[in-house]
């Protein structure tokens, strides 16, 4: 019996077809059981268990503390939508998080397009070189964006040494040290979906474009650019999700006029001990996220089809 | 597209190839400086800093704590993600999707979200501040990782080695740990140095989970980088950058040879 249900593709194809009535559906679960994919399921038991326990169970609280101040209520969230700080902080949010897509996309893309032309030796190093700032600690990323950029740091003396220039804008603590701290995390997220695009795209219709008369630039502009749009799509909505929840970078490297999201539910829960407040605030990030993350899976079935 | 590239794109692509490489460029000589003055580039050479960080007992006891909650998450997220990414990758019942689904979750969802979930958890069951926590949240926070890593690799392997050693009488269980196992082991170590790596350098869940008595490396780091910017942190942050180096070219050589 198992050994006739071989091939996965077959087996699944025929189950749904048993099991219409009485005697035959049980006789299909038995089958069921005895299979080959049955078996295998069982396989995701550990995890299920870990995702359940240690994931679900949290997310439920979060969603429970969210509605419940002694008792059931809702005043969490209406003290939220009704206080200015929150407003303000989630402009704040959306603001870094617009900018930091942005320019992590017009710098990500180069380098891509850089990527997708080298030999694939080449090309292995240039993928270690965005690797290692992709795999290196947000903190020793901070630690030095702060020697870089502070006060007294590379950047600030290097002006005034050798231009002469005494650049008063504070680079560090401010919106651009932000910025700068996000646009560096988040630039591997643009570059690993677009040179994958890239490397997959059929070179056929270029050098199509090209024998037609098309320039370099042309070519770029009207054939690879617009095949590579649902790169772009991806890498901005994952590198969206991951700005709207950053916490380390706009606390280290921000002011206190760049407070995002992340920290005010951070402030709520070990400063003001208001966890009414923290995790209603974390249902609405979530709400947001989620939304984010609908639209890239849409785009992604459309890409497919 | 193997044509010669331009120059302006070969000029913009190494700035930017610089500017990603600037924090290590930085933290490397600095750790090397011989005085406890923060400044680029150093004067002098010397190995004081190293010396500061392994003689300092609370560096010392952040780090072993680290590595602790680092293999123990590892280990978990091990244990539950090779053989769910077996279930995925073999199994076509519709349960299977969700459990796919449910898996990669910690992915999507905000890791400040999932941590206040996990501070409030922990402290109703009374485990809060212990590194069994902290070990119970980077084990899920790995798992989506190593999962998709298995995955991968369980893509590449031809079933019908599976289909072989079934027909000659395994049974799903043997099949797993004598055939599937071995041969996607090259998988298996990246995925648990990937799971290892991140769990070690996890600032946002330790943020909220970690107590006096269960602190990792990160979150001193975290602290004094935020109170007193101590010199000490040039050595950690190059030791931190050559062990993520050593771990990224691990990993792709052993993706390479597997495919």
């Amino acid at each position: 019996m198992t050994n006739a249900r071989n091939p996965p593709a077959v087996s699944a194809a025929v189950m749904p077809i048993t099991g219409s009535q009485g005697d035959e559906r049980r006789l299909a679960r038995a089958a069921r059981r005895a299979s080959p994919d049955y078996q295998k399921a069982w396989f995701s038991a550990p995890a299920a268990l870990l995702i359940a326990g240690v994931f679900i169970v949290p997310l439920l609280i979060v969603l429970f503390q969210s509605v419940t101040r002694d008792s059931f209520s809702l005043e969490g969230y209406q003290r939220i939508l009704g206080s200015t700080l929150f407003w303000r902080i989630l402009q704040t949010t959306l603001e870094i998080t617009v900018g930091a897509v942005l320019l992590s996309l017009l710098l990500g893309y180069p380098i891509a397009y850089f990527i997708a032309q080298l030999r694939p030796m080449q090309r292995a190093i240039a993928m270690i070189v965005v690797l290692l700032p992709f795999w290196t600690s947000i903190l020793v990323k901070s630690f030095a964006f702060i020697v870089i950029l502070g006060e007294r740091g590379i950047v600030k003396s290097m002006l005034s040494q050798v231009f002469g220039y005494e650049l008063a804008t504070p680079l560090m603590f401010s919106r651009i040290g932000v910025m700068i701290g996000m646009v560096h995390f988040l630039i591997p997220f643009c570059v690993f979906p677009i040179v994958n695009n890239l490397l997959a795209q059929p070179p056929e219709l270029r050098r199509a474009a090209l024998i037609m008369g098309a320039s370099r630039r042309q070519a770029f502009l009207r054939v690879t650019l617009p095949l590579s749009l649902p790169a772009m799509v991806a890498g901005a909505v994952m590198t969206a999700v991951l700005s709207i929840g950053v916490f380390v970078t706009p606390a280290l490297l921000g002011g206190r006029r760049d407070m995002m999201l992340a920290n005010l539910i951070d402030y709520y829960t070990r400063e003001a001990l208001d966890w009414n407040m923290a995790a209603a605030l974390s249902v609405l990030l979530l709400g947001v996220s989620g939304s984010l993350i609908w639209i890239l899976s849409t785009v992604d079935s459309l890409d497919r089809n | 597209m193997t044509e010669r590239i331009s120059l302006p794109l070969k000029l913009l692509a190494g700035a930017i190839f610089l500017f990603l490489l600037a924090p290590s460029l930085v933290v490397i000589p600095m750790s090397f400086s011989d005085s406890r003055e923060i400044m680029f580039p150093p004067r002098g050479f010397s190995l004081m800093l190293y010396r500061e960080y392994f003689a300092g007992p609370e560096w010392v006891a952040a780090t072993i704590e680290s590595t602790i909650v680092a293999i123990g998450a590892t280990v978990l997220s091990l244990a539950a993600g090779i053989p769910v990414a077996y279930a995925i990758a073999r199994s076509r019942l519709a349960s299977v999707r969700i459990i796919r689904a449910l898996v990669l979750m910690p992915m999507l969802v905000p890791t400040i979200v999932f941590s206040l979930g996990l501070y409030l958890y922990f402290a109703r069951i009374g485990i809060s501040g212990s590194t069994l926590a902290l070990i119970l949240g980077h084990a899920v926070h790995n798992l989506p990782f190593v999962t998709v890593v298995a995955i991968a690799g369980l893509r590449q392997v031809n079933p019908n080695i599976e289909i072989a050693a079934q027909v000659l009488g395994a049974s799903t269980l043997r099949i797993f740990f004598s055939v599937v196992v071995p041969i996607i082991r090259p998988s298996i170590i990246a995925a648990g140095l990937f799971s290892f790596l991140i769990s070690f350098d996890e600032v946002v869940i330790a943020w909220f989970l970690s107590s006096p008595r269960a602190m990792t490396l990160p979150i001193k780091m975290y602290s004094s980088i935020q109170w007193e910017v101590s010199p000490v942190l040039a050595a950690i942050s190059t030791l931190l950058t050559v062990l993520s180096l050593v771990i990224c070219v691990i990993g792709l050589a052993l993706r390479e040879k597997e495919a």
